[in-house]
């Protein structure tokens, strides 16, 4: 199943998770060779058809949410609410390392989950837990989702809005796929532990912690009792050196020039205004914060009179750090998007392209993508693994615990 | 330096001793995570002004605390130590290999042409020590037309990846990202690069080169939205919340004026027990409303009947009706609630300090059973700690001396 020289080569990853934060960081797992089965109730994990139940979600011929955050994975079928399939996951989680849960507490009690429950099965296996909003307090048991628990409970979509306008927007999945390496990065730990004490552990993060910590500098300032003023409108920037314009093309380039005081007049020469250099109202950095409506009024209509090919040209010519708002259609036809190896390959029929894990390494390159597989695929093979009879395998089905 | 103290057993990144060569905030942050799991971080700034995050909290986008509270540099400093070194100077570069040879992981983000011209790339510091794990962050990535661009959170990792583009509404201007947003969430990449690095060389006593990019990470956030492009599938603009695709995952304003978010997910099992707990079970017999495809193709219709209905209550009102229903239900939160969120408490997200300036932090995202992140102290002056580490690495007193003359240490 896996490839040996891969650094997670060997590791028994047991994915019972749903949805994505905690699929995709079992996704990461199995990037890096690990052999990681997934889990699923009778009906499967409903990320298998999130693409049409969700109206956020692009539509398209291929399933390709869960081509992403299910390649790689075997998947076994198994209802937890009966004994015997529960009695068949002990003997998954005794020869496994790692065991991500994402079930609300109220689940892992009813199908005795809880850590204290699988370590007395397991004492070396790390079980990885993933919440919407923490193991304890008064929402513990509160189903969250990356749009609530990321976004909206940290405070984020508030702080992403124009003055007077409506909450931002999340993208689909954005927060769980952050938390995802969050979930990863805290396994990881787990495994250096058990390295050196030979103990399993539990570790875990939850949606609430990670958008907040995306957050964490407007977090850090609330804690000291510092807040961010309502961001104007573009045409009202705070400094217009860190905006936002359009181009003759309908484009939106963005300034995000830190150091201004170096590269102020590099600026006026990509704009071809040397002149502004000598205007007493932008002389220096105070001067262009007190006017910056008049300077990004002037800014507005200079890069409105040429379009973004021009600007990206003139402004690299002039080493000014700048970016285009890329539109999600851009992003595959990008040269840069695949150099940085964000994509990749695959060997999946009608889904020729995906999305590597953001982790790179020189000593190893990631598994190439395989069809997700179909709901139960595994189920005889996996149990066949773990030392099921032919026999028991037909019981366990005919009773209707495994599928 | 900043002992573990708290924790029942030596911090699981304990005897590590972690380079810290980096600026701004996505590679600082990967290193306020080892340290708080109990690595010795050490950040190697130029002598005087130091990293320019220190200036950050000048920057009008941030926050402006009172009496000039450097947060942000509390944040990302916290836990390290601070040795100026001057790497252009070439006494400089004697200090910094002998540091090298004793180093477990070193984090560097200068763009590309710093590295060579300051011999800081893989392959010169491979020979100097091969057991070490170099990790890399960049803007875009190590080859490539851009890879020598600096990158920014908000232009690499938000921008280029599409996720502003997308976070609009329909005919409004792009979506905004919030200081070092992206830059937060690609540090927890980091440390999982650094960790497989590690874990590499505990099976195989070799080093190696570790990293990840901005851009990478954004496409990675934005990835169901990336992997439909890969396919051609576009999404649609998002409507405002009064024009929504689905009437029940939207927002709806209360009577309080605050958001109430509504992320009915699965409303082929709570589509009854929503009408009931709403007092709305007229709605169950509504021919237009009887399944999910129905009740998605008539969005606006089922808008128009639930917006009056959650214009009645205050938020803190439907909070009682949702509250242990299954009903996934949020509000846009505002920040200043958000610290006194008790929930946030429990979930471990913030902690207290020993720093009188900023009693109470952010701790990273990852929660262990074995252990407690550090106590967060005061980060360090620029050099605080530089002779420290000197004497460490056997420098004598007129040695370090010596290198303070030529300028190479600060």
């Amino acid at each position: 199943m896996a490839e040996s020289s891969l650094p997670l080569a060997g590791l028994r990853v047991l994915d019972v998770s749903s949805f994505i934060a905690a699929p995709a960081a079992a996704v990461v797992l199995g990037d890096w060779g690990a052999d990681v089965i997934k889990i699923e109730g009778p009906d499967g994990d409903p990320n298998r058809t999130i693409m049409n139940d969700s109206g956020n979600y692009p539509k398209a011929e291929v399933n390709y949410p869960w081509q992403m955050d299910s390649r790689n994975k075997r998947s076994l079928v198994l209802d937890l609410k009966k004994s015997q399939a529960r009695a068949a996951l002990d003997r998954l989680i005794t020869t496994s390392d790692i065991l991500i849960c994402n079930f609300p507490p109220p689940v892992r009690d009813k199908l005795r989950l809880t850590y204290e429950a699988v370590k007395a099965v397991n004492p070396g296996l790390i079980y990885a837990s993933l919440t919407g909003y923490g193991e304890t307090g008064p929402d513990r048991d509160r189903p969250g989702f990356d749009a609530t628990a990321y976004f909206a409970r940290s405070g984020l979509l508030d702080a992403q809005r124009y003055e007077g306008g409506p909450p931002g927007v999340p993208g689909p999945a954005q927060g769980d796929r952050a938390t995802a390496m969050t979930l990863v990065s805290s396994i990881l730990i787990a495994l250096v532990h058990r390295m050196k004490t030979g103990e399993g552990s539990w570790v875990g993060t939850s949606l609430l912690g990670n958008g907040l910590w995306s957050c964490g500098v407007i977090a850090q300032a609330a804690l000291v009792g510092a807040f961010l003023p309502p961001r104007p409108p573009p045409d009202r920037p705070r400094s217009a050196l860190g905006n936002i314009y359009r181009t003759s093309d309908d484009r939106w380039l963005q300034l995000t020039i830190v150091r201004e005081d170096k590269v102020w007049g590099s600026l006026c020469a990509a704009l071809g205004r040397p002149d502004l250099v000598d205007d007493p109202r932008f002389a220096g950095l105070q001067e262009r914060r007190t006017n910056s409506a008049p300077l990004a009024a002037i800014l507005r209509e200079a890069f409105a009179a040429r379009d973004c090919a021009y600007w990206s040209k003139a402004l690299a010519a002039q080493e000014i750090t700048f970016g285009v708002i890329s539109r999600p259609q851009d992003v595959p036809d990008d040269p840069q998007a695949t150099a940085c190896g964000a994509i990749v390959e695959t060997a999946i029929p009608g889904m020729p392209r995906t999305l590597s894990n953001p982790v790179r390494l020189s000593f190893a390159e990631q598994r190439v993508a395989r069809p997700a597989p179909a709901l139960g695929q595994h189920s005889e093979e996996i149990l066949r693994e773990a030392g099921f009879s032919a026999h028991d395998i037909a019981e366990l089905r005919a009773s209707g615990a495994i599928r | 330096m900043n002992q573990p103290s708290e924790a029942p057993e030596p911090l699981p990144l304990a005897g590590l001793m972690v380079l810290d060569v980096s600026s701004f905030i996505a590679g600082p942050a990967a290193a306020v995570t080892l340290a708080d799991f109990g690595a010795d971080v050490i950040k190697i700034e130029p002598p005087g002004e130091g990293d320019p995050h220190r200036q950050n909290y000048r920057s009008p986008n941030y926050p402006r605390a009172e009496k000039q509270v450097n947060f942000p540099w509390q944040l990302d400093g916290r836990l390290k130590r601070s040795l100026a070194l001057d790497l252009k100077n070439e006494s400089a570069r004697a200090v910094f290999k002998r540091l090298v040879g004793r180093a477990d992981v070193m984090i560097v983000n200068f763009p590309t042409p710093a590295r060579e011209r300051l011999n800081l790339r893989w392959e010169d510091i491979e020979p100097i020590n091969p057991r070490l794990v170099y990790c890399s962050l960049t803007g875009y990535g190590e080859s490539g037309p851009d890879r020598d661009r600096p990158g920014f959170d908000v232009s690499a990792y938000f921008g280029r990846s599409g996720i502003l583009d997308a976070a609009r509404y329909e005919g409004g201007p792009p979506g905004l990202s919030l200081p070092a947003q992206g830059d937060r969430a690609t540090a927890m990449t980091l440390v999982a690069a650094i960790l497989l690095g590690l874990r590499r060389r505990d099976r195989t006593g070799k080093g190696g080169w570790v990293g990840t990019s901005l851009y990478a990470n954004g496409v990675w956030a934005n990835g169901t939205s990336a992997a439909g492009a890969l396919v051609g599938a576009r999404l649609p603009p998002r409507q405002s919340p009064d024009k929504p695709r689905n009437a029940l995952t939207n927002l709806y304003r209360t009577r309080d004026d605050r958001w109430l978010q509504l992320l009915m997910v699965r409303d082929d099992r709570l589509w009854a027990p929503f009408c009931r707990l709403i007092g709305r079970e007229d709605l169950l017999a509504d021919p237009r409303f009887a399944d999910r495809e129905e009740r998605k193709s008539r969005a606006a219709e089922l808008f128009k009947e639930l917006a009056p209905i959650f214009a009645l209550r205050t938020y803190a009102e439907w909070e009682r009706v949702f509250a242990g229903t299954g009903i996934p239900f949020g509000v846009i939160e505002r920040l200043g609630d958000v610290v006194e969120d008790e929930q946030a408490r429990h979930a471990g997200i913030f902690s207290d300090t020993t720093n009188p300036e900023v009693p109470r932090t952010v701790n990273n995202p990852i929660r262990l059973g074995f252990a407690t992140p550090r106590t967060a102290g005061p980060p360090p002056s620029v050099g605080q700690h530089s002779a420290e580490i000197l004497r460490e690495l056997a420098y004598s007193d007129a040695e370090i001396a010596a290198l303070k003359k030529t300028g190479a240490l600060g």
